[in-house]
């Protein structure tokens, strides 16, 4: 852990002296990105945690007059070191880069996600906490005593229900509030206008905010944090060691000013024996003196309450929580009111032991519909474009044209491809996910699936992203990022680019369903799984480490939230846009300067043992599978083309068996560019390579035992 | 409930012999915690969401062909792989004496 947080900050926001970096935190699916959908609008980008593999989204908007700089961290549990998420979001809020975190809250689960906030505490960093779906708790007939939570935390508590957006903008004038003002106590009587209909853009204390702010720096350091020792104090025994134990670390004052942490968060992180605190004493010369200390301790605690130290320390924490959701429970009606709603209905139908798994295979087959459907109107009407205003280029400069053929054929051609063949598809796929994601389905599609996928050394939750690569590897890739463990991302990110695409399906459809028939689509089918268990067993026996047990939490299915969805599917497309096209359109005239010297026979050539002696297909194929890994379908569509300019049917250019091999092929032999290009972004490129590597040798393998097996069979 | 208490009563129970894992309760059974004997992580990350000895949970769903389990804790609903499931020691209620 660097306790030099990197200063990242672009140019123009040091321009701005009354900018406020706020840090949205919570638990996930407590409605943090609505919140942040509401506040940002369309000025988000996604990005990553400098060297790490975990999404960050970031936004901005300007409001009474400051400059609001919004990160949204992961939606996470606990400040622990358990997954990247935690240490990422740890020391971001560390960081001089924070000025407040916004500590968003389910109302509904208020005990759990109190302990996050718990967590947050301990950091000292100022803090408001938003009460989210305070609609849903009320209906419940459960109100909380807002005036109480104050009191008790001594920072602002408001009321928020997101979807509505209603309060989402007092959240920052909250925030300008505690921070240029340093008076967390003053709030109470705009608690109405909050809760009122009108949305309060005009705040009648603007303009003294703006005479009183000065630069983020001063706003910093005049913030005192206040003191919470009746809500955070441990029980007496662990209490006491933490007592002893900041006494302890005071006498290191250079790691304490080294590092943002404040002294008592880094003695209960010692007693935990958390790995990256330790890590801090690393350069010290009574390291061993203070490691030894903590051990002690927590051994003493551990043997006198009979648990772990994670256990005790959370049961401590849990029990200071549950005083206080007592203290703040205004209608104590029980939580669980045993009415059958449709909710629990649809919940119960989609984990049922025969129905779940018959809505799981529909909405594989809804994804394929959906995708490809939408997908192939668009590309139909893009491909014609193409082709129109083709003839006019070609009728203008001449169809040999050297540069006609590298730009226009080759760039403009390859960004059409792109366009056409690729983003046609990502984009509607990227729609349905994000509703199948915000319904919360997906979650029950991991409870079915668990057992099975145990068997490929991953639990239930990598079914999520193999879900999502049916439509299309490049989002399924992307969807990886959910996976906790380094391991499990990377199994996860070989299954996914496994499975068959829409653009796969589109080769086999065209290829051996509409030549061959039904049956052998299913025997590629039951290749391609086949395949998949194999890769899932090796990966499972190969890489470090060992199957973790699933721990999800399963939400409650709600109606998608429009402009989430919306705003979700254009930020990911306009990733998708930016950083994968550019690439495929360099590639694109690559491979036309390649064509035009004749430099891809040769290729022909070189692979022409691969391809016609072992695989047993046509010298020329070698060029077409070359262009499938830009786009998987391209294999197909180069096969047509061939065989309409020879003036044949595909079934005379190639036989039965060679229809098979070269369908097997393009199923399995290596992922599309983009694909690699996000295994890339979520493991590394060395482990992309890998895999690329991998199932080239499974598909070589299995092209060449169907050719030889056919063979074989039909010299009897 | 301190600690202690609960691992007294936890003694007690287990003395008798009254527990039992979490895969064998039925479905709607409400009870309460025992005993995590899971791994470091696992543990910590249950703890992390709430279950820690001496909590009540209730049994809510089991996954055909021996899959996950699901229960409430603390309100929120939380799907446990049933690896884990089996190391997790509850009280047996009532049905248990019978």
């Amino acid at each position: 852990m660097s306790c030099h947080s990197p200063n990242n900050k672009s140019s123009n926001e040091t321009n701005y002296k009354n900018t406020i970096n706020i840090a949205l935190a919570g638990n996930p699916n407590v409605g943090k990105s609505v919140i942040f959908n509401q506040l940002t609008g369309l000025s988000q980008t996604i990005g990553n945690w400098p060297g790490k593999t975990v999404e960050r989204m970031e936004g901005q908007l300007e409001f009474l007059g400051y400059h609001f700089n919004i990160v949204d961290l992961p939606g996470i549990y606990s400040l622990s070191t358990f997954s990247l998420e935690e240490i990422v979001s740890r020391e971001y809020i560390i960081s001089e880069n924070v000025d407040i975190i916004i500590n968003v809250i389910d109302a509904t689960n208020l005990e759990r996600n109190l302990f996050f906030t718990f967590q947050l505490l301990e950091l000292k960093v100022p803090m408001i906490l938003a009460i989210n779906q305070m609609d849903l708790l009320r209906k419940r007939n459960i109100d909380l005593d807002f005036k109480e939570l104050e009191r008790i935390f001594k920072l602002p508590v408001l009321p928020v229900v997101a979807v509505h957006g209603t309060g989402v903008h007092q959240l920052l004038e909250e925030a300008i509030e505690l921070i240029v003002y340093r008076h967390p106590h003053h709030h109470y009587k705009r608690r109405k206008s909050a809760e009122s209909k009108h949305h309060g853009h005009s705040y009648y204390r603007t303009e003294h905010v703006h005479e009183r702010i000065k630069s983020r720096e001063k706003i910093k350091k005049t913030f005192k944090f206040p003191e919470l020792n009746e809500v955070t104090t441990f029980g007496k025994e662990v209490e006491s060691k933490i007592v002893s134990f900041i006494d302890k670390l005071n006498d290191h004052q250079q790691i304490l000013s080294s590092c943002n942490y404040p002294s008592r968060f880094l003695a209960i992180k010692m007693l935990e024996n958390d790995s990256e605190v330790i890590k801090l004493f690393t350069d010290t010369e009574e390291r061993t003196a203070i490691i030894n200390l903590s051990k002690n301790y927590r051994e003493e605690l551990e043997k006198l309450h009979g648990e772990d130290i994670h256990t005790i320390i959370s049961s401590e924490i849990y029990s200071n929580i549950k005083k206080i959701v007592d203290l703040v429970l205004i209608t104590k009606i029980l939580r669980n009111i045993k009415k059958r709603s449709f909710n629990d209905f649809l919940d119960h139908l989609t984990t049922h032991s025969i129905f779940g798994y018959i809505i799981l295979i529909a909405v594989l087959f809804g994804i394929y519909f959906f995708t490809f459907s939408i997908g192939d109107f668009i590309a139909g009407l893009i491909d014609n474009a193409f082709i129109i205003w083709s003839e006019i280029i070609y009728g203008n400069f001449g169809e040999d044209n050297v540069w006609v053929k590298v730009f226009w054929d080759g760039g403009v051609g390859g960004l059409f491809g792109a366009v056409g063949g690729v983003l046609v598809y990502v984009i509607p796929f990227f729609f349905i996910i994000e509703i199948l994601q915000d319904s919360g389905y997906l979650p029950r599609a991991a409870f079915l699936m668990d057992r099975i996928m145990h068997s490929l050394g991953v639990h239930g939750k990598t079914i999520i992203p193999m879900i999502l690569g049916f439509g299309c590897n490049v989002a399924g890739c992307a969807g990886c990022r959910i996976m906790e463990t380094e391991r499990e991302k990377k199994v996860s990110v070989a299954l996914t680019s496994l499975v068959p695409c829409a653009a796969t399906m589109t080769v086999v459809l065209g290829l051996v369903g509409r030549y061959l028939g039904f049956y052998w689509i299913i025997i590629l089918f039951l290749i391609n799984f086949t395949v998949i268990f194999i890769v899932g067993r090796i990966l499972n026996k190969t890489l470090p480490g060992q199957c973790t047990e699933l721990i999800m939490e399963m939400h409650e299915y709600r109606v998608p939230n429009y402009k989430v969805i919306f705003k979700q599917t254009w930020v990911r497309s306009k990733e998708f846009i930016f950083k994968a096209m550019p690439i495929m359109l360099i590639l694109g005239i690559v491979l036309q300067i390649l064509l035009i010297f004749n430099a891809l026979e040769p290729v022909n050539i070189i692979l022409s043992p691969v391809t016609v002696l072992w695989l047993g297909l046509p010298a020329i194929t070698g060029v077409f599978l070359i262009y499938g890994i830009l786009r998987k379908e391209l294999t197909l569509v180069l096969l047509l083309i061939l065989a309409n300019s020879l003036n044949i049917t595909l079934l005379e250019l190639l036989t039965p068996i060679q229809m098979i091999v070269f369908s097997s092929i393009t199923m399995l032999y290596i992922p599309c560019f983009a694909t690699i290009i996000l295994i890339a972004k979520q493991t590394s490129w060395k482990y992309a390579i890998q895999i690329s590597l991998l199932e080239i040798a499974i598909a070589l393998l299995i092209g060449g035992v169907i050719n030889f097996g056919f063979q074989l069979f039909t010299s009897f | 409930m301190t600690s202690e208490s609960i691992n007294n009563k936890a003694n007690q129970i287990v003395g008798t012999s009254l527990t039992k894992c979490l895969t064998e309760c039925e479905k709607g059974e409400e009870t309460i915690v025992l005993r995590v004997n899971a791994g470091y992580k696992a543990k910590t990350r249950l703890a992390n969401l709430g279950l820690v000895p001496g909590v009540k949970i209730t049994k809510t769903k089991n996954a055909p062909f021996k899959g996950p389990i699901e229960i409430i804790v603390k309100g929120s609903s939380l799907v446990i792989g049933r690896g884990l499931a089996s190391k997790i020691t509850v009280e047996c209620n009532g049905a248990c004496l019978n």
